[in-house]
């Protein structure tokens, strides 16, 4: 999780090595829906078995590295169905994973722990859980399917209709409140919430608090270095073709 | 480092150690000024005037006052003691000061253990001011807005600029780790600073 000495990746490395060098890889590779036989094969084997563009996969696994990204030099149409693969599947991580652990573990904890303010985490929590479920609703109602949409039509030299009166810039803004009210739970969590024979659990809620947050950051600078870009370059292409 | 001055009195009787110390630190491209005397009532008396970041002294001229000594550093609060030593000396006695510097010593030796422990303090008193105690007006600022109060709102009751309450603001979430206003509200009654009760959904 916490960058220590990890390396910069390339394509001839074993897939396995860099697994075991980062085991969050793992999440990775289940976002891309790589599956994990990965026997001796190397990174670039590994993207031309599961049609995926090794420069990507390599961005994105140095982000899990701790490696900042910069936007893809060249790209396909295959690579946005791809990055939109993997947000989605990360967005499944999220809403049906993730946070339903995190809530679980507050409740736990609240049976443990019946302090007043352990019920003022939990109604803190839910709500957050449901903004987060919006945001996500936001992206795969509206988001995604412009993107895939301004994609087709792009491939399709379609420049008859005209563009929608949506561009993507709107959706930059999106994010921060999400990331800060994880920041805001971890930090009462270790700092202020007395505690009552619920060290365990409170351990377990943070590890699991600290995971996510790991790959929601990860998944932010996806959306803001690869994907946004992307689609801006996308839509100056649409409305010159007009 | 920083360009501001650094005042540094040597307490020492001997003029040549003293233009040594004095050669040695005008040439470390710091602006320090540098003062003399041979005694301690003298330094009192100088250090009402000229406030000391650092004292050189020579531990023979408080081997045998050590009661006196630590008043004296106690009265003079911030300030940095260093020991200049050039004889030997029971070690007990040098741990009473913040540093040594040894006769032998290199300049550019002297010159880096003066640096260290100055941003060594400077640090500590960086961290003592982000200790997470909010000052009263920060406390009073988070009670209204965890009372679902707005900028301006603040602002008009506590008759101050909306510019100084958001500044307040930054320095309450910097201090606390906390930004959201309901996680604000829940540092808030853990803290007892609001009751359970005053909290409305």
């Amino acid at each position: 999780m916490y960058h220590q000495n990890k390396m910069l990746l390339t394509s001839e490395m074993k897939t396995s090595d860099i697994i075991i060098g980062n085991p969050y890889l793992m999440l990775m590779l289940e976002h891309f829906g790589i599956k994990m036989e990965v026997h001796e094969k190397n990174v670039k084997q590994i993207c031309q078995e599961n049609n995926i563009n090794a420069e990507l996969f390599l961005t994105i696994a140095n982000l899990f590295n701790g490696f900042k990204s910069s936007p893809l030099k060249e790209s396909s149409s295959d690579d946005i169905q791809a990055i939109i693969n993997y947000l989605k599947n990360s967005h499944q991580y999220y809403l049906k994973e993730k946070y339903p652990q995190i809530q679980d573990y507050i409740k736990q904890i609240y049976q443990l722990n019946n302090h007043p303010e352990i019920l003022m985490i939990e109604k803190f929590f839910d709500k957050y859980f449901l903004e987060v479920t919006e945001h996500l609703d936001y992206e795969n109602y509206i988001v995604f399917p412009y993107v895939l949409n301004l994609d087709k039509r792009l491939s399709q030299k379609n420049f008859d209709n005209p563009v929608d009166s949506y561009s993507v810039t709107e959706y930059r803004e999106h994010h921060n409140d999400i990331e800060e009210k994880l920041t805001d739970l971890k930090n009462l969590l270790i700092k202020y919430l007395p505690q009552k024979g619920d060290q365990q659990l409170r351990r377990k809620l943070l590890f699991s608090l600290f995971e996510l947050e790991y790959d929601l950051n990860i998944h932010s600078q996806i959306e803001d270095s690869i994907l946004i870009p992307l689609v801006e370059k996308m839509e100056q292409l649409a409305n010159r073709g007009k | 480092m920083s360009k501001k001055s650094i005042n540094i009195i040597v307490v020492e009787t001997s003029h040549i150690i003293y233009e040594g110390i004095f050669s040695i630190l005008t040439k470390a491209g710091q602006l320090y000024n540098i003062h003399l005397t041979d005694n301690l009532i003298e330094l009192q008396q100088m250090n009402i005037r000229i406030k000391a970041d650092i004292i050189l002294i020579n531990p023979l001229l408080i081997q045998n006052q050590i009661k006196d000594f630590y008043s004296l550093k106690k009265e003079l609060g911030h300030t940095l003691w260093i020991g200049t030593v050039y004889t030997l000396f029971d070690q007990q006695i040098l741990t009473i000061f913040d540093g040594i510097v040894y006769i032998n010593d290199p300049p550019n030796k002297i010159i880096a253990s003066i640096q260290k422990l100055l941003l060594l303090k400077q640090n500590t008193d960086h961290k003592n001011q982000l200790q997470e105690t909010l000052s009263d007006r920060e406390l009073e600022v988070l009670k209204l807005i965890v009372t679902g109060n707005a900028n301006k709102e603040i602002a008009d009751k506590l008759n101050i600029s909306p510019n100084t309450v958001i500044t307040h603001r930054k320095n309450i979430s910097q201090k606390t780790g906390i930004k959201s206003v309901s996680g604000l509200t829940i540092y808030a009654v853990v803290n007892s600073i609001i009751s359970i009760d005053s909290y409305q959904e």
